[in-house]
């Protein structure tokens, strides 16, 4: 059994720079690197939380990080996909220059 | 049961099975279709939707014979609550019914629609699973399998979004899309993991069983936030809404029926879901409430600002999903079965507005409202749907927008929040202003470029006469569906033993 508020602390810095990456950043591939680092921070909290009952590691979070994982990884690659056309139609990354369809 | 089709080991809900068998055998036979040079792609994806319609059919029947009044099913031979399942109450089943019927429409339509794209087989392919992922969230019975099946959907429809990749409006608005929705999504994974730390299990049973009607703690209000940004952004509502009029009007038409008609409605199911496993009602009442009035009026305010037809309709998306958090704030049996009847008519309405309005703009080679002037009469039929859905969509009687809007609308006085009613009408008439000013301009003099159009193709005329007739006869005889909606806000509100019993019992 590990000190769990090590890993809450862990957490909630790394979703916090995941959502200052997504903030403060422009390039869409690093955008896509902030979710990637979401998902990991929530994913850490998931298997750190599985350790914490009394004589044994639970198996179900641990296989529903697994599952997340691939999920993730699936939709940081339709991500990519689109930064490509993206790059197609704008000859850039930027984030800023994706503001042609007003409100 | 019903999984027994395929194996003893692995049990799915057969609308699920369906479509994700459909889905599957769609390439194969786009393939087959292209060398034989037959139409059999569009006629197998329409038959896929209907076989999904009949199989929710079947799974009615099943709920019903139910004593209970719960279905539960599982997979992987492990039993709940520590494996993944699905459990079928009647409210999976009219979500499941709204899905399925929306999606059968919606197919028939695209046939037509979509007969002069390319990349036909790809695009069914792409809905086939994006309707399979809808009733898999609707009909799962622990967090994880709806967390799967939202990615399911959420992927389907990001792809969906930027499908006509050679502009560049469609990619911006996808990747926008998809950079919101994936967050929310992550949000969406921590809440499932305070859930865990908090109860030990994702099952919905268990989690109802131990957390509610407990005291709240800064834990739990941290839940809370989470499990609204997670799934708030996928429903639109207001402070997570930005996404949504880019992508819905770059969409191709179909599909923008499809998201605003049934996808938006989808993430609303899984906050109500979710809010009434783990919270008592007077916990997110003030809340709840405070969104639905800032949606609704962010919603309308920005839409009548719009020249652009479908803009306008995402906007008045936005509009709707504000009444119906009136619903989800009054908490009843009466405000849920207004929420859920809601989401049935506006997704024939909004569905009717956009299937209408793409065959406009099929015809009219323009989204711009006042290039569409005086359209009208060239194309009765489909501006005559365009009409009743504005009617519908405004709450005007006769129509089956006003009975779901009353509904809900009275469900807030009933628990004593009579001013949520008064913003939520003096927003319904605001809403009139911008419905009205579109059908003026389509009705009035034709200008140059819009005289000597046609019709657009039968198949489209005949979707939309269909859905035309669907709001009229639900307005006038709304029996029927609102005993389907009471039956599924009874499940959800009073049924809570019911569901816990058939995991842990």
């Amino acid at each position: 059994m590990y000190p769990i508020s090590f890993f809450i602390v862990t957490t909630g810095i790394l979703f916090f720079f995941g959502l200052v990456a997504l903030i403060v950043k422009r390039d869409l591939v690093r955008l896509l690197i902030g979710i990637e680092i979401l998902f990991n921070a929530a994913n850490l909290f998931f298997v750190a939380l599985s350790t914490q009952s009394v004589g044994l590691i639970d198996p179900l979070p641990q296989s529903i990080v697994m599952m997340a994982l691939v999920l993730d990884g699936t939709v940081i690659a339709v991500g990519l996909a689109l930064a490509l056309n993206v790059f197609k139609h704008y000859k850039t990354f930027d984030i800023r220059k994706l503001r042609r369809l007003k409100w | 049961m019903v999984g027994d089709l395929i194996s003893q080991g692995l049990q799915l809900p057969l609308p699920i099975l369906v479509s994700l068998i459909g889905a599957l055998v769609t390439p194969f036979i786009g393939i087959l279709s292209d060398r034989i040079g037959i139409k059999l792609k569009d006629a197998w994806f329409v038959l896929v939707s209907a076989a999904s319609l009949l199989s929710v059919y079947q799974l009615y029947n099943l709920v019903k014979a139910t004593s209970e009044g719960v279905l539960l099913l599982y997979s992987w031979g492990q039993t709940p609550p520590l494996s993944g399942c699905f459990e079928v109450d009647m409210l999976g089943v009219y979500m499941a019914f709204s899905i399925a019927f929306l999606g059968l429409l919606v197919s028939i339509y695209s046939v037509s629609y979509m007969s002069h794209e390319t990349r036909v087989t790809e695009f069914n392919t792409l809905v086939t699973f994006m309707i399979a992922g809808m009733f898999g969230i609707v009909l799962s019975g622990d967090l994880f399998t709806l967390f799967v099946f939202w990615e399911l959907m959420g992927l389907s429809s990001y792809v969906l979004v930027s499908f006509l990749k050679q502009n560049w409006g469609p990619i911006e608005a996808g990747f926008k899309y998809l950079l919101m929705s994936a967050t929310a999504g992550a949000f969406l994974l921590l809440s499932m993991a305070l859930l865990y730390g908090l109860t030990g299990s994702l099952n919905f049973g268990m989690l109802a069983a131990s957390l509610r009607g407990n005291p709240l703690t800064p834990w739990t209000v941290l839940l809370f936030s989470t499990l609204i940004v997670g799934f708030g952004v996928k429903s639109a509502i207001v402070p997570m809404h930005t996404w949504l009029p880019d992508a819905h009007p770059e969409a191709p038409s179909p599909i923008s029926a499809l998201l605003s008609g049934v996808v938006i409605e989808t993430g609303l199911y899984g906050l109500t879901r979710l809010l009434f496993v783990v919270f008592e009602p007077s916990v997110f009442k003030l809340p709840i409430a405070a969104l639905a009035v800032l949606t609704m009026t962010v919603g309308n305010l920005l839409a009548l600002l719009q020249g652009d037809l479908k803009r306008m309709l995402a906007y008045s998306s936005i509009a709707q999903i504000g009444y119906m958090l009136i619903g989800l704030s009054a908490g009843t049996v009466f405000g849920v079965q207004g929420l859920f009847l809601h989401i049935f008519n506006h997704s024939m309405m909004k569905g009717l507005a956009f299937l209408s309005a793409g065959s406009l703009i099929h015809v009219g080679n323009t989204r711009n409202i006042d290039g569409l002037k005086g359209i009208g009469h060239a194309m009765p039929l489909t501006t005559a749907g365009l009409f009743v859905s504005f009617m519908g969509l405004g709450g005007v009687p006769t129509t089956s927008g006003f009975i779901s809007k009353f509904m809900l609308f009275a469900s807030a006085i009933e628990v004593g929040m009579s001013w949520l009613t008064v913003i939520g009408v003096l927003n319904s008439a605001l809403s009139m202003a911008y419905y009205l000013r579109v059908i003026k301009t389509l009705i009035s003099d034709p200008i140059d470029s819009m005289k000597g159009l046609s019709e657009a193709p039968i198949l489209m005329v005949g979707v939309t006469v269909v859905m035309t007739l669907v709001v009229i006869v639900f307005g006038i005889w709304p029996e029927p569906v609102v005993g389907f909606a009471e039956s599924a806000a009874e499940a959800l509100v009073n049924g809570f033993n019911a569901y816990i019993g058939a995991v842990i019992g």
